[in-house]
């Protein structure tokens, strides 16, 4: 049975904001980064830190050239990742994957905008 | 340890095939002159170094590492005048037997401390050189099951490359060796890529093998046990840090990498802590495509010095976090530490296929004998 839990207006979110509200005993974020909504546990997998209150960032990547040649390091625009700020681990925004393996996913919510207003899909 | 009695000429079953990947043939000083171009030919007869490259003034080909190896005294070979003359060749054969080996890998014994050579480095590329001249006519002998690794002069990657084709189309070396003591850039360093990636095109595995020079000098340490346990233990964790998180096994995924002498113990240790920090910082390592332990698990190690007085239940679940596959019976004859393979028949949790493996399939599997 899936819950639908207002948040609060669209306009109150400056780019960057977010919302920390508890669900049923669950802490989680919502989170506005340049113009999208994300809804995330606030519970890091690794000890249950506060991790949707860590910084939203671009992923820093690396990619090799070529034998012998540096990384070509850059940070990537289309990957925006969040990192917990007690320990640094660090997940997709979007999918809650972490960047290090796929076997730890940090649970991810369904946001909507109806009338100005943000909600999430609690299940 | 098991109480049961054994003599001390109990040896394998002969139903296995036994391939140390490990030994060490003591050349000496003045065999790998007669193969040195000048002046460097010269430069080593000259300096009195003798037959083992010391001399009691403290001066020495390559530098020296601490304490006494052979436990002043108390540590004897019976197919082996190590350490107090050169090797002749047929002590090679006559120890394989006695200890109840098929074939086995020479690694140069002179050579284990080079690459803590900070000046004057030519003279290792020379003495490689040389080595590899003088163990193709003197040591190396396919039909008796004795090979050899080609030693890497890796702080000159031209050398290298040079010295690694000059050796393609011999049948008694079937891979390379990084004498990784000492080694600086550590080995991930993109600085070596070209010598790996001819490593994938020759089809050479790459053996790593530690030494008593570079990381066992810690200052203060009285004992020759204090630098020698950590010296190998802190170059092999040093050195798979470095490979692995600089990501060597994405740039060269064909490439076969052994680990030699540290027993097994600390894979399982470097697993975690790699593992663990890694999820801290991933975007530290951005080749990596998998956690570390799962690159560490496609490594090979040799067994030797086997941890045999650990708990077993912590020695079967170490040997389970790396995997039966990836473990090759190593002798390290006839060093002072050296291991028969009944070290790994005796050990009461390997199924008699894992034993078959370690012993000598994984080993005739990645080298392809």
């Amino acid at each position: 049975m899936s819950e639908k839990v207002e948040v609060k207006p669209v306009a109150e979110f400056e780019d960057g904001d977010r919302e920390i509200l508890t669900v049923n005993g669950k802490s989680i974020g919502v989170i506005q980064y340049d113009g999208n909504f994300y809804a995330l546990s606030n519970t890091c997998l690794h000890d249950c830190g506060p991790v949707c209150t860590g910084r939203v960032h671009e992923k820093m990547d690396g990619e090799y050239t070529g034998t012998g040649k540096p990384l070509d390091w850059s940070h990537n625009e289309d990957e925006i990742v969040i990192s917990c700020p007690w320990h640094g681990w660090t997940y997709d925004l979007e999918t809650g994957e972490h960047l290090a393996t796929d076997d730890i996913q940090l649970p991810t919510y369904e946001v909507e905008i109806e009338d100005g207003d943000v909600y999430i899909i609690v299940e | 340890m098991s109480s049961e009695h054994r003599t001390n000429n109990s040896s394998v079953d002969s139903d296995y095939t036994v391939v140390d990947v490990d030994a060490h043939y003591l050349e000496s000083f003045e065999n790998i002159a007669e193969y040195m171009d000048e002046p460097w030919r010269t430069r080593l007869k000259e300096s009195g170094w003798g037959e083992i490259g010391a001399k009691q003034n403290a001066s020495s080909y390559f530098p020296t590492s601490t304490g006494d190896r052979q436990a002043y005294g108390r540590i004897d070979r019976e197919h082996s005048s190590y350490p107090d003359e050169p090797a002749e060749p047929d002590e090679i054969k006559a120890s394989m037997e006695s200890i109840g080996i098929d074939i086995q890998l020479q690694i140069s014994h002179l050579l284990l401390p080079a690459n803590a050579v900070r000046s004057d480095d030519q003279r290792v590329t020379q003495f490689m050189e040389g080595y590899v001249k003088y163990v193709r006519e003197h040591i190396l002998d396919p039909d008796e099951g004795i090979y050899g690794l080609v030693p890497v002069p890796f702080h000159d990657v031209e050398a290298s490359l040079d010295l690694l084709k000059e050796t393609e189309d011999d049948e008694g070396f079937i891979g390379a060796c990084m004498i990784a003591a000492g080694a600086r850039p550590a080995l991930g360093n993109r600085k070596y890529d070209r010598i790996y990636e001819l490593g994938e095109e020759l089809d050479y595995p790459f053996v790593f093998h530690t030494g008593g020079a570079g990381l066992d000098s810690y200052d203060g340490f009285q004992s020759f046990i204090e630098t020698h346990a950590l010296g190998f233990l802190a170059s092999n964790q040093a050195q798979l840090t470095s490979l692995v998180m600089e990501g060597i096994p994405e740039k060269f995924p064909e490439l076969d990498i052994i680990f030699m002498e540290s027993g097994v113990t600390y894979v399982p240790a470097l697993m975690t802590r790699l593992d663990e920090e890694y999820l801290k910082r991933p975007e530290e390592n951005p080749l990596l495509e998998k956690l570390p332990s799962d690159y560490l698990k496609e490594v090979y190690y040799g067994t030797q010095p086997l941890e045999k007085s650990a708990n077993p239940e912590y020695l079967e679940t170490c040997f389970n976090m790396i995997g039966a596959d990836q473990i090759m019976y190593a002798s390290d004859y006839p060093h002072w530490d050296y291991d028969r393979p009944t070290t790994v028949t005796d050990l009461p949790f390997l199924t008699e296929d894992d034993k078959q493996k370690i012993l000598g399939g994984n080993a005739l599997e990645v080298f392809d004998l």
